[in-house]
């Protein structure tokens, strides 16, 4: 643990700050949307004549401590109209702030501004936000507005080509990303093998995306958080809002249960069936759908109560003798509470899992696996003064894993029902984040967080010669499972691995004058549940696994320093960061390692390590008829497995080869111009490295197969992609007068047909015995239409 | 059974497009390949063991026979040299005939020397259960044009027994009975192109140790051909043939003695 007197100065910091408050007042309160009274996130209240202000948190609160005095309070969130009160603060005040949206009717003068404004003072970095509005005008495949496709755009961010599920963030791997709805997490974000992401835009209040600098709160994954919050639903009067596409429809109805006071949101979406599989016939389906669902209830002034749920489902049945179900299921209880006007807390009990099922009837058996997770999450915001806030919680989550059950699924079937070991673990984690102003040009970001992993008993165990489970042949040159020497039966309440370690974060921001700043940040992070997955972009099948005995926890150690530009008064902004990442422990394959039912997937493991720097660009333009952004990122990510003694090669030779992630250049353009009040254009380009792929380096005949056979791993790449999108957004003249409020979204993907290699693959064509390199592309241009309405 | 489960991904490449693409290949040095699954039919009382050998060339050339110096077939058990000869000649196929008994029992190795390098590999008889039953069966999977076959066989009880199967025109399977351990298990075999009625159909089960099965299961994923967005890491699949020489200069291929039933469908 060298990190440790580094976590002592940062407990240091803290209390030689806490010692220091004054006699001051509170000003406190919430802010919401007037039309539906949907709090709001991320509002800023600015105090011009102390030159300081604050944000409003996830759940629209905010708190600030001043000296006595008068203030023009500003409120301002982009998109929506500004006010100025002014306050005489002679006491402690709550003061709640209802926002109106800019009036969109003011026909020609549509001056609005994107609600992704630059904030260059706050030491948080590498952090990228998106409103559902952005998403929703980004265009997409087959015209389905979708929360990942978007955050593509984004410098540092990208995926495994179309078709691919996840996203990868700064060269990291797919399961290195929290994903959180509403504080639950979510383990598979793709519908259809990653067509789609499981989220409806719809219900969704606002996205956040964490790429570095990550705050003491969030851990247990090593990459990025995304922060997914839903809306709350609209407590003022009923709303009901949908579309209808190609691909799949959404209604969503939101409204009162009591004025003012509770609410609620139910959506759902599905997509149409048959539509993926058009070479079959009717006996086959494949289709998804997903439901959100939100209750929040006002109880006084200082407790609020929120129900969430999701389920999501995708279902592929062919001729009944083959069924595929999988899907993200989630609950959430939430309360706040205020403790006093400077004090914030919230309560979550979150309960979610992962389902995979399978039915196989031709080889007569059903399979399912899946993960379960119980958290208690508790969370205090403490707004100490004006320029010093302190965040503090702890968090527990219990997790079961079933890694597989197989189960015959009809009488005559030779199955015999068999249950992988299912394994159990428990994390715990303690954190405390401080936001402090040290001086009207610095500000510092500094937090710890404390995690603990138990890996618990589990029915079997294996123990293994030299507590070895993978042995190198030196004869074949190949690693091999080893045969367990005993098996162990411990109790579940018997600790089989524990792990603890201090994750420092430190931020630092320094403004250089009113538009500009530098920024730097170190992060440090422990994940222990580890996605089983081989192939080049995870598949749905895929079973988690945590730490234990032979898997050691993933450590990440992310440097990043930065610097941000508003131009004309934050018209333009320009973002630039640069960032280097080490990963201890990342596990890698041996080769032909079968990861699919495997009870012991300890015998194919080996743990290696991976890094990945690179320098992110971002110019956007945030105001104006023509806004958007430019990104670059120039990375590099690569991974290596050395061998455990200086007799074994590791894996791949014990090199370094690249990621499947690894994209060297990584550009996007998006633009949206609203021309007028009915006709609005939006595009995007993307030019991206071709992914690493390998190709043969010979070729031999084994028993009439032809079989190619390859060097050191991921040495080649597949063609650039690139391609270009357009869409047009047409809002009726006589919406205005209407109550139905419509919308048709008319898109192009892909529009000049590139036809974008997701795989090449080489054989031997056995019809013209040649063999041959085939390309595989996915999309070639798309059109879509789809029609949005409201009311 | 993992090939069952991928089955789903190969779908999600349906709705992509395919062509053929020039792709300028790297070429690695010329190697040896062995080519030794000897097939036992255990009822005859002498096996043609045919060997062939051949140099890998880079994946769009022909591949060309080998000239071997010396090939012989050691019984490590009684110490019997058995040497093989090429027929035809120029052919790259290496033949003796040997008890089939004989093959049953004992290990084996197989000596060779080429280019002034000596190979070794070693073996064992592994023996298998016959069919139940082979039939052809009226299902279909994703196109009308698929023929089902259904195989039946009953697992050796107490045992780990790893099982190849050869559905004839290079497609194979690799099973193991974790999941149905000595059970009467069955599972059906959909042949992708219209097979026309009265086409004969030879398929055949081979006993099969865990190393060659781990074998096979990577050959068959890599000669496989597409397997889109969720390939995994390519490597070179290293077989039992050994360069006792230069351990550098690896050698590819496969040296196993596997009991073969086979049986024979003729479609209705």
């Amino acid at each position: 643990m060298n990190k440790r007197p580094l976590s002592f100065i940062i407990l240091f910091f803290l209390f030689s700050f806490i010692l220091f408050s004054q006699q001051k007042y509170t000003l406190s309160g919430t802010v919401s949307e007037a039309s539906s009274n949907e709090t709001m996130i991320g509002v800023t209240i600015a105090i011009p004549e102390l030159a300081t202000g604050v944000t409003t948190n996830e759940y629209g609160f905010y708190s600030i401590t001043l000296p006595e005095g008068e203030y023009n309070i500003q409120i301002s969130y982009l998109g929506f109209q500004a006010q100025t009160q002014t306050i005489s603060l002679t006491e402690n005040s709550k003061l709640n702030f209802l926002m109106v949206e800019e009036a969109q009717q003011l026909e020609e003068v549509v001056v609005t501004d994107s609600s992704d404004k630059l904030d260059i003072r706050k030491p948080q970095m590498s952090v990228n936000t998106m409103s559902v509005a952005t998403i929703k005008k980004i265009p997409v495949i087959l015209g389905e507005a979708d929360v990942i496709k978007s955050i593509l755009l984004l410098p540092g961010v990208t995926n495994a080509g179309e078709g691919s599920s996840g996203f990868n963030v700064r060269g990291g791997a797919v399961d290195q990303n929290l994903i959180l709805l509403d504080e639950a997490t979510i383990f598979n974000s793709s519908h259809l093998f990653g067509f789609f992401s499981v989220f409806n835009p719809d219900a969704i209040k606002d996205i956040k995306l964490y790429k570095g600098g990550i705050p003491a709160r969030y851990g247990g994954r090593l990459s990025s958080v995304l922060d997914i919050f839903q809306k709350e639903g609209n407590s003022k009067e009923l709303k009901i809002n949908g579309g209808i596409g190609l691909v799949a429809s959404r209604l969503l109805v939101e409204g009162p249960l009591k004025k003012d006071k509770a609410a609620f949101l139910i959506g759902g979406r599905s997509s149409y069936a048959h539509l993926f599989l058009p070479l079959f016939d009717i006996d086959n389906t494949a289709y998804f759908y997903d439901l959100n669902t939100k209750i929040n209830f006002k109880i006084n002034e200082n407790n609020n109560i929120f129900l969430s749920g999701y389920f999501g489902r995708d279902v592929f049945s062919i001729s009944d003798s083959f069924v595929n179900t999988y899907g993200n299921a989630v609950g959430n209880f939430r309360w706040n509470h205020l403790f006093s006007n400077k004090l914030f807390s919230n309560l979550s009990l979150i309960y979610s899992d992962y389902y995979y099922g399978l039915k196989l009837d031709f080889v007569g058996f059903n399979w399912n696996s899946g993960i379960q997770n119980f958290n208690v999450k508790y969370d205090l915001k403490h707004y100490l003064n004006d320029n010093l806030q302190i965040n503090y919680g702890l968090n527990n989550i219990y997790y079961r894993f079933n890694p597989g059950k197989i189960e015959p699924s009809n009488a005559t079937s030779g199955i015999v029902e068999d249950q992988l070991i299912q394994k159990y673990a428990n994390e715990f984690a303690a954190y405390i984040d401080i936001e402090h102003d040290i001086t009207p040009n610095l500000s510092l970001g500094y937090g710890l967080r404390f995690s603990n992993f138990n890996r618990l008993g589990q029915e079997e165990v294996n123990v293994y010669e030299n507590d070895n489970p993978v042995v190198y042949n030196p004869s074949l040159q190949i690693y091999q499972e080893a045969d367990p020497i005993s098996v162990l039966n411990p109790k579940r309440s018997e600790s089989l691995a524990k792990f603890n370690n201090f994750e420092p974060r430190i931020s630092v921001s320094y403004i250089i004058n009113d538009n500009s700043s530098v920024k730097g940040s170190y992060t440090r992070l422990a994940q222990y549940l580890h996605l089983i997955s081989n192939t080049s972009s995870p598949t749905p099948l895929d079973v988690w696994t945590p730490s234990g005995s032979f898997i050691e926890p993933q450590l990440l150690d992310q440097y990043a320093l930065g610097y941000f530009r508003n131009l004309k008064d934050g018209d333009y902004s320009v973002e630039t960061e640069v960032f280097y990442k080490d990963i201890q422990n990342r596990i890698d394959y041996i080769d032909g390692a079968n990861l699919i039912a495997n009870d012991a997937i300890e015998q194919v493991i080996l743990n290696g390590e991976a890094r990945a720097y690179g320098l992110e660009f971002l110019f956007r333009k945030n105001t104006g008829k023509l806004q958007g952004w430019l990104a670059y990122t120039l990375s590099k990510s690569e991974q290596r497995t050395p061998g455990r003694t200086t007799t074994e090669p590791g894996i791949n030779d014990g090199q370094w080869y690249n990621t499947p992630y690894d994209k060297t250049h990584d550009f996007s353009i998006y633009g949206n111009y609203d021309l007028n009040s009915k006709w609005s254009f939006n595009t995007n380009f993307v030019f991206q490295t071709g992914q690493p792929t390998n190709y043969p380096i010979g070729q031999y005949e084994y028993q009439g197969l032809t079989v190619p056979y390859y060097g050191l791993r991921n040495q080649e790449r597949l063609p650039s992609y690139h391609r270009l999108d357009l869409s047009a957004s047409l809002t009726p003249r006589k919406n205005a007068n209407r109550k139905v409020q419509g919308e048709w979204i008319f898109s192009l993907y892909n529009v000049y047909n590139r036809r974008n290699a997701a795989s090449i693959s080489f054989g031997r064509n056995e019809d013209t015995n040649v063999n041959e390199a085939v390309r595989t592309s996915i999309f070639g241009i798309v059109p879509a239409v789809t029609y949005n309405f409201k009311f | 059974m993992k090939k069952y489960i991928l089955i789903i991904f190969v779908l999600s490449i349906v709705i992509g497009c395919e062509d053929v693409v020039e792709i300028d290949v790297p070429k690695d040095d010329t190697r040896l390949s062995i080519d030794a699954l000897i097939r036992i039919d255990t009822e005859t009382s002498t096996t043609r063991v045919a060997i062939k050998a051949t140099e890998t060339t880079s994946f769009f050339e022909e591949i060309e026979p080998a000239v071997l110096d010396q090939i012989q077939l050691l019984n490590t058990s009684s110490n019997t040299i058995t040497d093989l000869v090429e027929d035809p000649s120029d052919s790259g196929v290496y033949v003796a005939n040997l008890p089939t008994r004989e093959l049953m029992e004992g290990d084996f190795q197989l000596n060779i020397l080429y280019n002034n390098e000596q190979y070794e590999a070693t073996t064992t008889f592994v023996p298998t259960v016959p069919f139940d039953d082979v039939k052809q069966g009226d299902g279909t999977l994703f196109s009308e044009d698929e023929t089902e076959i259904v195989v039946s066989y009953t697992d050796v009880a107490n045992s780990d027994d790893y099982y190849l199967f050869d559905f004839g025109f290079n497609e194979y399977l690799v099973s193991e009975d974790t999941f149905y351990p000595g059970q009467s298990f069955e599972f059906s075999y959909f042949y992708e192109d219209g097979l026309e009625a009265g086409r004969k159909l030879n398929i055949s089960i081979l006993g099969v140790d865990e190393a060659f099965y781990n074998y096979m299961n990577q050959l068959i994923v890599q000669s496989g051909g597409d397997q889109g967005p969720f390939q995994t890491p390519a490597a070179t699949v290293r077989g039992n043939i050994i360069n006792t020489t230069d351990s550098d200069n690896l050698a590819l291929g496969y040296f196993a003695l596997c009991q073969e039933y086979r049986e024979t469908v003729i479609l209705e």
